[in-house]
């Protein structure tokens, strides 16, 4: 037997030549020492180009602008390591740890309790009860769907817009819809909508594009001519379709899904952002500064740029989408009467 | 140890040896040092009561994957329907643990075992079934069922056993009762010890009792076993009815023990790694214990591993990919060992496929 190791042997000395190198350079690693702001991400990665990574680029800014602190991430695998992965940051000493999504809402609560000493914010966590210690980053989706909707009822030819949706079991989603279906009828009273939400439970109503795209499929049979996707996978299966369709229009949600789906540059005129990186970063500052107020607190919403479409929106059509904005900063506008 | 035992070691050892070496490589290309990454990777996993009962936690159901696959495999049966079975092992163990009050933890606990574990019977028979009276291959049918399963689960968490209190918007069971839960002894989930003893019951059956000789008779050499007077089809369809209670009772344990409930979507992929364990173990029951700590012990290590060294957690399913090359691959470790031909035994897969 012993013949046969020594032939292995000979194999791992090889190997080890290799990384022998490596393993003199560093040692430690880790984040320890210093200001340290902690991210987790719900079960996707930092560069998802979307939730996650508008997160993290928060994160990374709202350290950039604090001396000596850093910033570290870690994805998380599957959901069942939550609360684990939160643990890892507080044991090294972080002092503001930021939990990206819903899902994480629970294990994020838990352990703003047990640890009063550390500041947390729950990106997209709505807060029943505040803590002092733990701020839920939320978004006035209604006036991010009341811009794009007013922007689709001055574009639309046919006069009927629709509108892919995810659940209705989750608010945002809600207030997407409303806000667009009533953005379109401020800027064109004479508009009809047709919006359709996914049937099924949480676990399927992202994740649908097949069923994103028949629905979509269905309002341009009925003569819709600009469509909204707000959903996940789903909302993008409804983009891509459209973007098959000549003569049609999309909008993108959350971020600017110019460059999450490129397949949707035929179609994608603008998207109804969340700016949840400016959301983060600003809350870090306010964190270190020891203003930040436990509870909730309501981030900035957008419209994504036109790019290709620029030509497409007029000069009236912006004046007027100004004017909603205005509209909205100030109240004058109720994106949900 | 005896000359054979180290003969049938040899080649998953080899496999996780060069599956590290080659993932330290890869540490070494994405510029972090392995020796961190593989010490912090070790102290997730084992460095104190908190990651030894995260390890542990995390090879329970890849005990019961592994036994469900190299059960079946013993009998020529290629099971891929663990995830399905593990399902609706989950969600019926769930109900019963939430969904019934007042009993004592010595009957409740059991009932809901029993519930996930008959539930888990029921999904592996039918394929087991179908496949001894119409031929239909248990490959095929198993993994419609684990459609069906997740959609059935799906729906179950959903609507009739969905947890409506407070404004819980997601797919999941309530609570269960304290009665139905696992209860943990220090850094020892009782789930898990759970596990090693039905893996030893595995390997008794299998190696000591007459239907454990039947099944491998009927995996060895259908029409051998047929001629000598063994019903083949009862035997391939208990055996697959066997591999989804085992199955079952990781989902069961997932519920009871873990997550404390139901949820759709946490369990997703859990019963497919069954099938890397039951390779790496060589379709051996007491094999499956050590694989299944190995496996454990990297993703409970994996995230500090992440976080201290900066590696991406995805180079753990790369190593585990690799080693499961080298296991399913032995001429390169063999030829590496220098061992002769047939000095370690070959693993017959491919019992199930074409010959049915």
């Amino acid at each position: 037997m012993a013949s046969k190791w020594r032939h292995l042997l000979a194999v791992l000395a090889i190997f080890g030549l290799f990384t022998a190198a490596a393993c003199s350079s560093d040692d430690g690693g880790g984040v320890s020492g210093g200001y340290t702001i902690g991210l987790v991400t719900d079960t996707g990665k930092v560069d998802d180009k979307s939730f996650n990574q508008s997160a993290w680029e928060g994160a990374q800014n709202g350290a950039g602008n604090i001396l000596g602190a850093t910033a570290s991430y870690i994805e998380t695998e599957e959901s069942k390591d939550y609360a684990n992965n939160i643990q890892l940051f507080l044991d090294d000493g972080a002092k503001i740890i930021v939990t990206v999504g819903f899902g994480l809402g629970g294990a994020t609560i838990e352990a703003a309790q047990a640890n009063p000493d550390v500041l947390f914010i729950g990106v997209d966590q709505w807060q029943n009860e505040a803590l002092p210690n733990l701020v839920g980053l939320m978004f006035p989706e209604a006036n991010a769907g009341f811009m794009a909707g007013a922007l689709a009822g001055m574009l639309t030819e046919t006069n009927i817009v629709g509108a892919v949706l995810g659940t209705d079991l989750v608010p945002p989603v809600v207030f997407f819809k409303e806000g667009w279906e009533n953005g379109a009828r401020y800027t064109n009273p004479e508009v009809q909508t047709i919006s359709t939400y996914h049937p099924g439970g949480l676990d399927v109503a992202f994740g649908d594009p097949e069923w994103g795209a028949t629905t979509a499929r269905q309002a341009l049979d009925q003569g819709a001519d600009i469509i909204f996707g707000a959903g996940g996978a789903t909302g993008n299966g409804a983009l891509i379709e459209v973007a098959g369709e000549a003569g049609a229009l999309c909008v993108g949600v959350d971020q600017d899904q110019w460059f999450t789906v490129p397949e949707a540059h035929p179609c994608l005129v603008t998207s109804a952002m969340k700016l949840i990186n400016i959301g983060v970063a600003h809350l870090i500052a306010e964190a270190y500064a020891g203003t930040m107020e436990g509870g909730n607190y309501f981030g900035e919403v957008g419209l994504a740029p036109f790019h290709d479409f620029d030509g497409v929106v007029t000069s009236e059509m912006r004046s007027t989408l100004e004017e909603v904005m205005a509209g909205l900063a100030d109240g004058s506008i109720n994106p949900m009467p | 140890m005896s000359r054979s035992t180290l003969r049938s070691v040899a080649v998953p050892l080899a496999a996780v040896i060069l599956g590290l070496l080659i993932g330290a490589l890869l540490i070494v290309s994405q510029g972090a040092s392995p020796v961190t990454a593989y010490s912090s990777l070790i102290q997730g996993g084992l460095g104190d009561g908190d990651a030894l009962l995260r390890t542990l936690q995390k090879a329970t159901p890849l005990i019961f994957g592994g036994l469900a696959v190299a059960f079946a495999f013993k009998a020529g049966l290629f099971n891929i329907g663990g995830q399905g079975q593990l399902l609706v092992g989950a969600v019926f163990a769930a109900a019963v643990g939430f969904g019934v009050d007042g009993l004592p933890t010595f009957i409740h606990l059991p009932a809901a075992l029993i519930a996930g574990a008959l539930a888990g019977a029921i999904w592996g028979g039918i394929a087991g079934a179908l496949k001894a009276t119409t031929g239909a291959h248990e490959v095929i049918v198993t993994i419609m069922l684990n459609f069906v399963a997740g959609n059935l689960t799906d729906w179950l968490s959903a609507n009739p056993w969905k947890d409506n209190s407070g404004n819980n918007i997601v797919a999941r069971t309530p609570l269960v009762e304290d009665s139905a839960t696992i209860p943990t002894l220090g850094a020892v989930p009782v789930g898990f010890l759970l596990a090693v003893i039905t893996a030893i019951g595995c390997w008794m059956i299998l190696e000591r009792s007459t239907y454990g000789f039947e099944v491998r008779s009927v995996g060895q050499n259908r029409n051998a076993a047929h001629y000598a007077g063994i019903k083949v089809g009862w035997t391939m369809a208990s055996t697959m009815a066997v591999a989804g209670t085992l199955a079952a009772l990781g989902g069961a344990v997932e519920s009871l023990g873990v997550d404390g409930r139901f949820e759709a979507g946490v369990n997703v992929g859990l019963g497919f790694e069954g099938i890397t364990i039951a390779l790496l173990a060589r379709a051996n029951p007491l094999g499956v214990i050590p694989a299944a700590l190995l496996v454990g012990l990297m993703e409970a290590g994996a995230s500090r591993m992440q976080f201290k060294a900066g590696v991406a957690p995805e180079l753990i399913d790369v190593i585990q990919a690799l080693i499961l090359f080298f296991v399913a691959a032995p001429m390169i470790v063999r030829w590496l060992l220098r061992m002769r031909q047939g000095d370690s035994e070959q693993l017959r897969l491919g019992a199930g496929w074409g010959n049915s």
